[in-house]
């Protein structure tokens, strides 16, 4: 892929706790610019909570996370404006209900002024071309079926023109049959060149379109390699414990 | 019966309006506490959601005609012989302040679960696009919360027009204070007092069909 040698995302001894829980313990890694990273790893394991410290919607604990060489935890970083850069997609799709597809699409940048109400509209109508749902433009979220309200969610990220695309299991509340539609959104994604972040569980996808694959356990990264590596020949014991699990 | 009607229903009347009038000032304040306090609930700062449980917690706590009683009667002592700064509160002043801040800790409990009720995921969602929390909370969250709580929110208006009948201890002309007097004039107890309970029944009857009219329309929009 495209990969070079700009660190987008630079993560050091990173720690999160919840009250007492320590949930990540020691978290150091750097993403590339254009890289495509699958994390791995079994539930509780904390992958979600580390993509979540990524754009702040978890406060980190200690540690550190640069993004494009602002820090996190510096006071004088602008959190909202570098969550303009950072698109986010969820588990549960998190569309907004009251509104139909094109003002979910196009709230955020008109909004936050990075484009004029047809700007907007004109970039949404392309986003939602790119992801194949062109003629829902219209309708609510509550008329769409899984795969559909997650291919808008992906959309709507797009829109606000992000550099790095985090994904927090994005097809783990879908029906089986849904799952390939994003599968395929988000490979064209990373073949464009998106710095991709992505938790979940479809090993075939990570194969596929990683160019790094974490495995988390624990709260921390016990293993990291291509594919290749991880997937096809994991040396850490708790690898292969795993993969044996869902392989 | 036809005797008080004619006789004392412009008098009722008068005072069925000064009812309504002290219950829409006393609700016009109120919103503006229960937003306020509401939203103070919800915040991510501790200091801010220790407010809102104090107010919540002090003001339910204290029934509403101790309220009056101290408001009405016990501020002004305060302020005339320990603070030496004279004031006097009229009735309406003092019943206003008291339904504001009863109702007001209501309001301020429904809007604050009203926007826990929404998921979640909305703010986050909202936040990671790169939306102020302010933002989020007005474009996303609040339109969502308001159709759950407007059934609490008519539900308060009502417990709130009726409680103006307690504020007849102060001595605020409403209904049931003007009521008494007719009683007291012409010994009807039996037909003033059902008489009473008709008014209050009708305009409350019209507040409850409006409330059911906006419930239907919000609800349209939804599939």
């Amino acid at each position: 892929m495209a990969k070079s040698n700009n660190v987008k995302i630079h993560v050091s001894h990173l720690k999160k706790n919840f009250k007492k829980l320590e949930v990540l313990k020691d978290i150091s890694t750097d993403v590339y610019e254009g890289e495509v990273v699958v994390v791995i790893g079994p539930s509780g394991s904390g992958k979600s909570t580390f993509l979540r410290c990524i754009n702040n919607l978890e406060e980190i604990t200690g540690g550190e996370i640069t993004v494009d060489g602002m820090s996190l935890t510096d006071k004088k970083t602008d959190i909202n404006k570098l969550r303009e850069n950072i698109g986010m997609v969820f588990q549960h799709f998190n569309l907004f209900p009251h509104m139909d597809v094109m003002r979910n699409l196009t709230l955020a940048p008109v909004d936050l002024k990075k484009a004029s109400k047809e700007e907007a509209a004109e970039r949404a109508h392309q986003m939602l071309q790119k992801v194949g749902m062109e003629d829902k433009a219209n309708a609510y979220p509550s008329q769409l079926s899984g795969g559909q309200k997650q291919r808008v969610a992906i959309a709507r990220a797009l829109c606000m023109e992000p550099d790095i695309m985090l994904f927090d299991e994005p097809t783990s509340a879908l029906d089986p049959e849904m799952v390939g539609e994003v599968l395929q959104v988000m490979k064209q994604l990373a073949a464009d060149g998106m710095t991709m972040v992505i938790v979940t569980h479809e090993m075939g996808f990570a194969r596929e379109v990683a160019d790094r694959v974490l495995f988390m356990d624990g709260g921390y990264i016990v293993e990291e390699g291509t594919p290749q590596e991880v997937l096809l020949n994991p040396k850490e014991p708790r690898t292969i414990d795993f993969l044996n699990k869902v392989l | 019966m036809v005797l008080i009607l004619t006789k004392y229903g412009h008098l009722l009347l008068n005072a069925m309006g000064q009812t309504v009038l002290l219950a829409l000032c006393g609700l016009f304040f109120a919103c503006i506490l229960g937003i306020f306090f509401g939203i103070l609930g919800v915040m991510n700062n501790k200091i801010c959601r220790a407010i809102d449980k104090v107010f919540v917690d002090v003001i339910r706590g204290v029934p509403l005609i101790v309220l009056a009683y101290f408001v009405y009667f016990g501020v002004p002592y305060f302020m005339k012989n320990i603070v030496g700064n004279p004031i006097t509160l009229s009735a309406l002043q003092a019943g206003t302040i008291c339904l504001a801040l009863n109702c007001g800790a209501y309001m301020a409990e429904i809007i604050r679960a009203g926007i826990q009720s929404v998921d979640k995921g909305q703010m986050e969602a909202a936040r990671s696009l790169g939306l102020p929390w302010w933002r989020a909370m007005y474009r996303v969250v609040m339109p969502q919360a308001i159709r759950t709580m407007i059934p609490s929110i008519i539900n308060q208006f009502i417990i709130t027009l009726k409680d103006t009948s307690i504020l007849s201890i102060i001595g605020f002309p409403e209904l049931v204070n003007t009521a008494k007097n007719v009683v007291a004039n012409t010994f009807m107890s039996f037909q003033t007092w059902g008489i009473v309970a008709v008014m209050y029944l009708i305009v409350i009857e019209i507040l409850t069909l409006a409330s059911r009219a906006l419930e239907r329309r919000l609800n349209r929009g939804k599939e």
